[in-house]
């Protein structure tokens, strides 16, 4: 009894100073936008604020300062039509490829686990000199077209192997007793994968509201920039104010990680789905 | 309606359905990668009403004569090799961990997941604070506290360490995915196999060689290759933590971005493809064998 009280404490001990660990960075986020100027440089270094002030929000948050909003909308706007996108997209594909049988399926499904390799720095080079050919460089739509397709193959892995689990009968059921394909879809499959189309959502607008690459290509005027290259270009210079440029990181992180650990569970399930094909 | 007129109308509507993505994918991948081919075999002109010059090889011969290249390539497989090993080791002993059944036990798997989430620029940007030279916690506590180094390090600036930043918080950013695929792989092992061990004696070691091991393997195994070909092509938080560490990614977007020699930069492209394909066919045949 007393051996396993030891072990139990020992066991806590060990996860508290893993996750403490891992969380740092996010600490010392949250209490540098909290520190002042000069809290923020003191040294040796303060683990916990002496003085604490909320003016470094307030800030980033004032549109005469700062373009932190004009940069957060952007950034939404992309995220969000990417998701939406991929939503509609993903689940006719993924719907497809699951339920419906046509030439060529197994060659489309195999074919998009390859392209699945072939994203990011890949790309840039080629679809620079195309997007800036046909005139829409500098077009968030050319971000969100991107985004879209370089998920895309996830996004039909996740959903495909989501519709796959819902069982045959069912929708010839409701076939038998007149539904059109159509209204199947719209009325028993669409409505039973939620989770999964929360979860592609979810992960979709992640992946292009942390986009650094495509957009620090397509997009260069301050009008058209999402949240990571406008914070970028922001603090490149070398008198940063600590204080903003955190209380900025964090404002950035807080609707990713939220939107996150609304449907963790679903996409964890999904992420692993999509990575490992078992 | 009869039998094969409802076949040909689902192969229809299968078609309709999957012809948006085929079209995307084909535009903004397939396509792309084609016309790269193209452009590593020309001086790319910067004046879109110039026609680009054909030079056949150049490209490809000012590469492989290119020391940093070279150099660049070379440092890109010590990034690789570091990373996925150190972030799959970790991912599995938080995996193993987490395994384990303790109070609040949900809300710290959630926690850890957080560095995967979260922006790259936000988590670049504490990173450069925690890091910093004179007034940064990380140099206070190993010279100031441990007395680990005689000069406080260079973490941004000197190549060595940039290397070892990068590699760090690589590992700490992206072994949250290893852990979540492992956790979930240890989650699917029947309890009773554990049971069964318990009753015949077996420690803990045992229990893990004997049944998670085997059980784990194969998931590791195809993290060890994803993770080797996502990094290979690594670009963002390499790019944005410093400028010591030119792996390919960096090196290739340099090339293109601030030496605007685009032609050369599809060279650089093709033969990260090839590298990559290789990879791929590799992890396949490995998938094939199982």
């Amino acid at each position: 009894m007393k051996a396993k009280m030891v072990k139990n404490v020992i066991l806590n001990t060990i996860v508290f100073i893993v996750v403490a660990t891992t969380l740092l960075p996010f600490y010392f986020m949250l209490t540098t936008a909290l520190k002042t100027n000069k809290g923020s440089v003191a040294f040796p270094p303060q683990i916990f604020p002496t003085e604490m002030t909320l003016q470094h929000f307030m800030d980033v948050l004032n549109p005469a300062i700062f373009p932190f909003w004009r940069y957060f909308f952007n950034s939404l706007q992309v995220a969000f039509t990417t998701a939406l996108l991929a939503v509609i997209i993903g689940s006719m594909g993924a719907y497809s490829l699951a339920k419906l049988d046509f030439p060529g399926r197994k060659l489309i499904q195999e074919g998009s686990l390859v392209v699945y390799m072939f994203s990011g720095i890949l790309l840039v080079v080629p679809l620079f000199k195309i997007i800036s050919g046909i005139g829409l460089y500098d077009n968030k739509f050319a971000l969100v077209i991107t985004c879209l397709v370089t998920t895309l193959p996830a996004t039909l892995f996740m959903l495909s192997s989501y519709f796959t689990s819902i069982p045959v009968s069912l929708e010839e059921a409701a076939m038998i007793d007149g539904l059109s394909r159509f209204q199947v879809i719209y009325k028993i499959v669409m409505p039973l994968s939620i989770p999964a189309i929360m979860s592609v959502f979810a992960y979709v607008f992640m992946i292009a509201w942390n986009d650094f690459l495509f957009s620090s290509i397509l997009l260069s005027t301050p009008d058209n920039m999402t949240l990571p290259i406008g914070l970028r270009q922001l603090f490149s210079s070398k008198d940063y104010v600590w204080g903003r440029m955190m209380a900025a990181s964090f404002l950035t992180a807080v609707p990713v990680v939220f939107m996150f650990s609304l449907v963790e569970r679903f996409i964890t399930g999904g992420l692993v789905a999509g990575g490992v094909k078992e | 309606m009869s039998r094969s007129s409802f076949k040909r109308a689902e192969s229809r509507l299968g078609f309709l359905f999957i012809l948006p993505t085929l079209v995307l994918i084909s535009s903004i991948i397939i396509y792309p990668i084609c016309y790269n081919i193209y452009l590593s075999f020309h001086r790319v002109s910067l004046n879109p009403l110039k026609p680009h010059k054909f030079v056949e090889l150049k490209n490809y011969l000012t590469l492989l004569s290119d020391a940093s290249f070279v150099n660049s390539l070379l440092l890109t497989f010590a990034y690789v090799f570091t990373t996925v090993i150190m972030s799959t080791a970790v991912g599995l002993l938080i995996a193993l961990l987490m395994n384990r059944k303790f109070k609040g036990r949900g809300i710290a798997r959630s926690l850890v997941i957080l560095p995967y989430v979260a922006p790259v620029i936000s988590l670049v940007f504490v990173w450069q604070y925690m890091f910093n030279g004179i007034y940064g916690i990380v140099n206070y506590v190993t010279v100031d506290m441990l007395h680990l180094f005689n000069a406080p390090p260079a973490w941004f600036d000197h190549p060595v360490l940039s290397m070892a930043l990068v590699v760090l918080f690589d590992t700490w950013r992206v072994f949250p995915y290893s852990f979540m695929m492992i956790l979930a792989a240890m989650q699917a092992i029947d309890d009773s196999l554990y049971e069964a061990a318990d009753i015949d004696g077996a420690n803990s070691w045992r229990k893990f060689r004997a049944i998670t091991m085997p059980e784990i393997l194969p998931v590791v195994g195809s993290l060890v290759v994803l993770r080797s070909i996502w990094n290979f092509y690594k670009f963002d938080d390499v790019y944005l933590l410093t400028k010591q560490v030119p792996i390919m990614g960096v090196y290739l977007y340099e090339t293109a971005f601030s030496v605007n020699d685009y032609g050369l930069a599809a060279a650089i492209t093709v033969i990260l493809f090839i590298i990559v394909m290789t990879m791929v066919f590799l992890m396949r045949r490995g998938g094939l064998r199982r």
